[in-house]
């Protein structure tokens, strides 16, 4: 892993248009800015391994979901 | 249009049409290996959906539609995302959120959508960033 020193204010940047700049510090607390291209996707850690962590319990809970399926709500009709 | 059986861990055997045969490039998260899945309507109102996954007989993952329960959901889907199940036409995407039954609640997943391109058959889980949906919305409480 590369490890790099930023004070407040300063950026670093990633293969020429992503830049990561330090915007405030406050305790164990830092604020981050993320300038990318609209291609780029930035997503806190924990959410890629909340959305995980869901899978897995959806898929362990399958065999529940199938002989529980005519319990599951059904939307009212509109008509 | 040809048809395989297969034995399904929680569906048992299962005639799987071509037509009903999506592929997830990427895999679904924490999933990475399994690409092909079949969608398979679990009842009669169109809401409920398995994805029953072709490479692991006993992996499936109950969706739903979510427009019925959550009828202010409106996913943006990243561009990125797009390009990659090769997206261009809002009206060729399909939305289903991964559904769990838990001991007390059924919840979705709205924060990591299914979003399948119904023209290629190609799908993909996306990640949003918007920190006010859930990956536990309560569809039902038990």
């Amino acid at each position: 892993m590369l490890i790099l020193s930023r004070r407040l204010n300063e950026s670093i940047v990633i293969s020429d248009d992503i830049v990561v700049t330090v915007l405030e510090v406050r305790g164990d607390q830092v604020r981050l800015g993320i300038r990318a291209p609209r291609h780029v996707t930035v997503h806190r850690e924990e959410v890629q391994r909340e959305i995980m962590e869901a899978n897995k319990a959806a898929a362990k809970a399958a065999g529940r979901a199938a002989s529980g399926l005519p319990k599951l709500p059904r939307p009212e009709r509109s008509d | 249009m040809t048809a395989v059986m297969i034995e399904s861990g929680h569906l048992g055997p299962v005639e799987i049409d071509d037509d009903s045969v999506i592929e997830f490039p990427a895999g679904i998260i924490g999933f990475p290996d399994q690409r092909r899945y079949a969608i398979i309507a679990a009842e009669e109102t169109g809401v409920y959906s398995w994805l029953q996954s072709l490479d692991q007989p006993d992996l499936a993952f109950l969706a739903l539609v979510p427009a019925p329960f959550f009828p202010d959901y409106a996913p943006v889907i990243p561009d990125e995302d797009c390009r990659s199940i090769g997206l261009t036409d809002p009206a060729d995407a399909q939305v289903l959120c991964l559904v769990t039954v838990g001991d007390d609640v059924i919840t979705a997943n709205l924060l990591g959508p299914i979003v399948l391109n119904v023209r290629n058959r190609k799908a993909r889980q996306v990640v949003l960033t918007d920190s006010s949906l859930s990956t536990k919305a309560p569809v039902l409480e038990l």
